[in-house]
């Protein structure tokens, strides 16, 4: 059931494009029935996750790998899976409302139902390596969302950042999981086990003493913070903004960004709890909570005071798992539902006013509270809750944040620091709503707003900010039930099965105390927002910008690498060679190959021996010096014919024959090819690279020359000689060895020579057959129609090489008088 | 004799590379002959036993029988394989350097290499 609803989910996205026609507004709603149903079914699983523990499924995939499709269904999944298709029921509704006029939208929900999938797989997933492919999946489709409106440049740079860093963390992470499995497997788990998640974290007391820990995690970590938005690698979340709204509400602040979350929370029960885990994730979890908080006010566009706001919660979950402990766990899970539910309203609503105002600056809005009434009650409820205003969800989730921190079983500093974290952002988050609700909705409307002709929007677009924003209001009244509903989740990340009781009011204690001042403070700042937001107490450097002076020097640094490398000559590139041939064999050769060569025994040699063999460097020295072509031949032919009698003396008579087959071959071939090529030799180079050359051809020479003398002395194996040569007669039938071996024993081989002679006939055919096709082209004007496009290449080619061959013919001949 | 072998070996290496350094594709070819040779030769001294004067890869008809001075057979089959290869290899060569001349009017490699200029 869990495999076919994730199927479902990747099934029903090609119906995305139904919402190309219209009436887009009823195509959405129609469209938002897909996940609602898969949200239904969830729902009907809830009982049995709370009263029966998590459903499994396994499904083979490639098991030698350990890599199978299972699923698992447990608290912390639910709750997960529950929000990305009940909020992702609204978004698509919302979606069809928002992009009304947009023929795009059937794409865009094509990519949105992509997501959807893969995010469902992400946390349903069992086995690290499933849930790995989903994880980057959901860095894809996002990619695609945020870069839908593509035709802007902004739009593409947040689309680039976002995939650039999350895709680089992608990588980290399967680093990661690749020794958590490894480690798994040192500490005894079955090879075909080592990916799933449970036997991991059963595992994990075992793993964590391991030497692969520490690095497993710090990969791990890379991941998540990057896809959870964590500082530094926070900025691509702002820039993620420009998705549609729709997008944003969802990938950017409801679902996909808690993925890192979502994993850490997974791994906590058996990685968690060591002092690089806690102390790790509340140094990044904490500051990124306080920085995002404090730069979030600051901001002028909506959306990017939520996106700032989203990365501090995000921070804020990463704190609680890394202060853990029962309230850690309590707290996290708690926090994850109210931010999904306040911050996805409030970035539709936010959608809203951009739509109907046509702009997000908060400079050039105010007065919209007699325009659009309700928009500013749904915007008002949901900030109260992520405010942490009493009575709301959020109050609940902030007081528990506050708990985790008293109560937290870390050492000295660690609670105090995480404490502070929190303070900092309940005061940030209470000027930030306050700056946001005030310039949007209070004062006199800003000129602009006055000309468009604002209202409230349509309740199809309405209502999908109105049920999370209510739910927030909503909730608290039901807390015993939300209570069972999130015990398992919290369950799943402390490791034991526990429930807990939210409340509202659990008397006067240190953490209502707490709270009390924050907003007191708060409340007190905020009325100087504007001072404050002018103050610039933030160091103005932009991470996007760095991050893209980074790319743009990475690239920089490629281009001019391979300019040097690729010189596109082939001198060049035959002298990284030799160099790294001198560097690779000379020194290891000089360090423990000269030795032998010194020890060497020799008979001396016939005089035709030496005859024969010094006629070779005669010869290339000849080749080397030859001014004219023919000489350069008879020079090739004749060292030619001493490697052959070299074959003869040292019994390789089958060689021998050979070598002079193809050496008249080759003759006559070089005869016919220089005899069209220009007839004297010049000199390319000027002198210097040509002694450059030489003495490096001169050292390469005597290299080798060591090497054979090292590898004659040299025995390491035995040889397989002697069992060819006995069993010749036995095996082979024949006698002579070598053919014996070229037609038998190696035959594959000689197959393969045939091969290589066939494919070099064909390519021969086919280049010297161009000049055939040309000459039929120029005599008749019927076949000239008939050339097909790509061939007018060839044509060209060949036009103008005619003059060529008319010239060269007649001098050719001359050349070869005068030679 | 492996001396002898050796200088033929290293000065066969050291032409092909001095060769195949030049710009003319004409040298470039010779030293794609030459390179051929070397190695052709380097595999040949790498045999069992060595090299050896008067011995034959090939053992009795009737018997099967190995007699006392045979040569490795194995690297002469190898050899033998590879001296037809890079022949066809070299007329391939050969055929590109005909065609690539005669369409850009240069046995200049440098020349060639931007054909873009074309």
């Amino acid at each position: 059931m869990l495999l076919s609803m994730v199927l479902f989910a990747f099934a029903m996205a090609p119906l995305g494009l139904l919402a190309r026609r219209e009436p887009r507004a009823l195509v959405g709603w129609g469209l938002a029935l897909l996940p609602f149903a898969i949200f239904v079914l969830l729902c009907t699983q809830i009982g049995t996750v709370v009263n029966q523990g998590p459903i499994v499924e396994t499904l083979r995939w490639v098991p030698t790998m350990g890599l199978e499709l299972r699923f698992t269904l447990d608290g912390l999944s639910l709750l997960f899976a529950l929000i990305i298709t009940g909020i992702g029921t609204l978004i698509v509704g919302y979606a069809g409302a928002y992009m009304e006029k947009d023929i795009g939208l059937g794409r865009f929900l094509v990519y949105l139902f992509l997501f959807m999938g893969a995010m469902l797989g992400v946390v349903l997933a069992g086995n690290v390596l499933t849930m790995f492919v989903f994880w980057e999946l959901t860095s894809v489709t996002s990619y695609l969302l945020i870069g839908y409106k593509h035709e802007y440049p902004d739009a593409r740079r947040g689309a680039q950042h976002s995939l650039l860093i999350t895709g680089f963390g992608g990588l980290a992470l399967l680093v990661g999981l690749l020794m958590l499995g490894a480690a798994a497997k040192q500490v005894g788990v079955l090879a075909e086990q080592a990916y799933n998640l449970d036997a991991i974290i059963a595992a994990g007391r075992q793993i964590v003493a391991t030497d692969l820990y520490g690095p497993a995690m710090a990969f791990v970590f890379l991941g998540a913070f990057t896809k959870s938005a964590q500082f530094p690698f926070h900025f691509w979340l702002p820039g993620a903004m420009q998705a549609p709204t729709p997008a944003s509400a969802f990938l950017h602040s409801a679902t996909m960004v808690k993925a890192g979350v979502y994993l850490l929370a997974r791994l906590a029960p058996g990685m968690g709890d060591t002092p690089l885990w806690n102390y790790t994730l509340v140094t990044v979890g904490g500051f990124t909570f306080a920085f995002g908080a404090f730069v979030a006010f600051r901001q002028y566009d909506i959306k990017a005071l939520l996106a700032y706001s989203t990365l501090s919660q995000l921070g804020g979950l990463i704190l609680m798992i890394g202060l853990g402990g029962k309230y850690g766990a309590e707290a996290l899970v708690t926090l994850i539902l109210a931010h999904a539910l306040y911050k996805s309203a409030l970035f539709m609503t936010a959608g809203i006013i951009d739509h109907e105002t046509g702009t997000r600056d908060l400079n050039r809005l105010g007065g919209l509270r007699k325009l659009m009434p309700r928009t500013m009650v749904i915007v008002g409820i949901a900030l109260l809750s992520q405010m942490g205003i009493p009575i709301m969800f959020g109050f609940v989730a902030k007081e528990w944040a506050l708990k985790a921190a008293l109560e937290s079983d870390l050492a000295a500093p660690w609670p105090l620091l995480g404490l502070a974290a929190i303070l900092i952002a309940a005061v940030g988050y209470i000027i930030a709503a306050w700056r946001f609700f005030k310039n949007a909705f209070l004062g006199k409307p800003h000129p602009d707003v006055l000309q468009h002709h604002v209202h409230d929007p349509k309740v199809a677009m309405l209502i999908s900010p109105a049920v999370p924003a209510f739910l927030s209001l909503l909730l608290p009244l039901g807390l015993p039930w939300v209570s069972t509903f999130l015990s398992p989740a919290a369950s799943a990340v402390y490791g034991h099965d526990f429930t807990f009781e939210l409340y509202l009011y659990g008397g006067v204690n240190q953490a209502l105390l707490f709270s009390l001042a924050a907003i007191g403070v708060g409340v007190l700042l905020a009325t100087q927002e504007r001072r404050l937001a002018a103050h610039r107490i933030i160091a103005s450097v932009s991470g996007a910008k760095l991050f893209d002076r980074l790319v743009e020097g990475i690239l920089a640094f490629a281009t001019g690498l391979a300019r040097t490398i690729q010189s596109g000559r082939l001198r060049t590139y035959i002298l990284y060679t030799i160099f790294a041939y001198f560097v690779i064999v000379g020194i290891p050769f000089v360090i423990y190959g000269l030795g032998d060569v010194r020890s060497i025994q020799d008979n001396s040699p016939y005089f035709y021996e030496v005859v024969v063999v010094s006629l070779i460097p005669v010869g290339i020295i000849a080749t080397i010096t030859a001014r004219s072509r023919l000489g350069a031949i008879i020079a090739v032919s004749m060292i030619g014919a001493m490697v052959a009698l070299i074959f003869v003396l040292f019994s390789a008579a089958d060689l021998a024959l050979t070598q002079l087959l193809i050496e008249v071959l080759s003759t006559v071939f070089l005869l016919f090819l220089f005899s069209v090529m220009p007839s004297r030799f010049r000199n390319f180079s000027p002198a210097w690279v040509r002694w450059r050359d030489a003495v490096i051809a001169v050292a390469f020479g005597i290299l080798m020359s060591g090497l054979v003398l090292a590898g004659a002395t040299t025995n390491l194996f035995q040889s397989i000689a002697p069992y060819y040569l006995e069993q010749s007669v036995p095996g082979g039938k024949g006698a002579n060895v070598v053919n014996v071996i070229l037609v038998d024993f190696r035959s594959f081989d000689t197959l393969g020579e045939i091969v290589v002679l066939f494919v070099a006939l064909i390519s021969i055919f086919g280049l010297l057959r161009f000049r055939k096709q040309r000459s039929d082209v120029r005599s008749s004007g019927r076949e000239r129609l008939t050339i097909l496009p790509g061939e007018a290449g060839v044509l060209v080619g060949n036009g103008m090489d005619e003059g060529v061959e008319r010239a060269a013919v007649p001098s050719s001949q001359k050349q070869e008088k005068s030679t | 004799m492996i001396f002898l072998l050796a200088i033929a070996i290293g000065s066969l290496f050291a032409g092909a590379v001095y060769l195949i350094l030049r710009r003319s594709v004409a040298k470039l070819i010779l030293g794609l002959m030459l390179l051929s040779h070397a190695v052709n030769l380097l595999i040949f001294t790498m045999g069992d036993g060595g090299v050896r004067r008067g011995a034959l890869p090939i053992v009795d008809y009737y018997t099967g029988e190995v007699m006392p001075n045979t040569t490795d057979p194995l690297v002469q089959a190898l050899i033998l394989t590879a001296i037809v290869i890079s022949f066809g290899i070299t007329a391939f060569i050969m055929a590109l350097a005909y065609r690539a001349t005669q369409a850009m009017k240069t046995d200049d490699l440098d020349d060639m290499a931007n054909t873009d200029r074309l």
